[in-house]
């Protein structure tokens, strides 16, 4: 099990990125609210680490913008949204993972096994 | 959560993050935590495993957006340092054995004359031999002659730079002590600075 999760793990370790501005790409959102969204979608990346790293890259790459506002009813939030670069990332990435997953689908998808959640 | 929080803020001063970069992130991450807290949820939903290594997760942050200050000076010794020390050390002993002689010795220059002759004429294992029959003369080097220091109280002098040699030599030992390798690795904090961050 904890292999399993290891692999899922690491599987996810390289489009985090991609993950993250896609979410972004919804709209607007400070750091929490990305983590809910994620969540969401049935990704749970947070409890490999938080997501706050990660968006401090994005951040310094210049893949997304960031700008403060008031959030409902509590303090000012750090909001981010995609840059121009950020969308090209996005598209770019979004196509290598299609093209990787069709790959891996073509080598594991005529094993036979039972698809647990 | 204040002391992940606290804990963060040191982390970041250590690495030398600006004070308005640091708020920043201080304050966005208690937004989040309380937002997550107000909705039920844990600082795991916020921060997943990173909540059991708070330094660890502020540093990954920090550098990720690469915000850190300049890296610390390399803890690498001078190659004079050693014998700087060393020659410091010796200066500052014989002054401080001088000093102490002075006193033993006596109070005046007269006395302090009068004693280096007795000294080298005296009997026995301190007598001072040399050729041939008849007293020694000995010579008395013209600053300690009886002339030039008659009268001169060198005790009170003798005593300053008694203390002052004694203060110098544990100043060395000290500055040496808390400036050799791997001091700072295990006092990360200069051995008693009190962080700001409080």
């Amino acid at each position: 099990m904890a292999n399993q999760e290891g692999r899922r793990s690491q599987l996810l370790r390289g489009v985090l990125d991609l993950c993250l501005l896609a979410v972004i790409e919804e709209g607007p959102a400070y750091g929490y609210e990305m983590t809910k969204r994620l969540r969401g979608r049935g990704l749970s990346i947070v409890g490999e680490g938080s997501i706050y790293p990660l968006l401090g890259r994005l951040e310094r790459d210049g893949l997304v913008e960031t700008h403060r506002a008031a959030s409902n009813g509590g303090p000012p939030r750090k909001y981010y949204s995609l840059s121009p670069e950020g969308v090209r990332v996005l598209e770019a990435g979004v196509n290598e993972w299609k093209v990787a997953r069709d790959a891996v689908d073509g080598a594991l998808g005529l094993v036979k096994a039972e698809v647990l959640p | 959560m204040s002391e992940f929080i606290d804990e963060c803020r040191r982390e970041w001063r250590r690495l030398g993050v600006p004070d308005p970069v640091a708020n920043e992130m201080a304050a966005d991450l208690t937004a989040d935590l309380e937002e997550a807290e107000a909705e039920g949820g844990s600082p795991e939903d916020v921060l997943g495993n990173s909540v059991f290594d708070p330094r660890r997760f502020a540093a990954a942050w920090a550098t990720a957006r690469g915000v850190t200050g300049p890296p610390p000076a390399p803890d690498r010794p001078s190659p004079w340092r050693p014998p700087v020390a060393f020659a410091l050390t010796v200066l500052l002993g014989l002054v401080t054995a001088v000093a102490a002689l002075m006193l033993l010795v006596g109070r005046s220059g007269t006395s302090i004359a009068v004693a280096a002759r007795r000294f080298a004429a005296a009997p026995g294992p301190f007598r001072l031999l040399r050729p041939g029959p008849g007293p020694i003369v000995v010579p008395v080097p013209a600053p300690f002659t009886a002339t030039r220091f008659a009268g001169v109280d060198l005790h009170p002098l003798a005593v300053l730079v008694l203390v002052a040699g004694v203060v110098g030599l544990g100043l060395v030992t000290f500055l040496y002590w808390t400036r050799r390798p791997g001091f700072r690795r295990h006092h990360p904090d200069g051995g008693g600075r009190s962080p700001r961050w409080n």
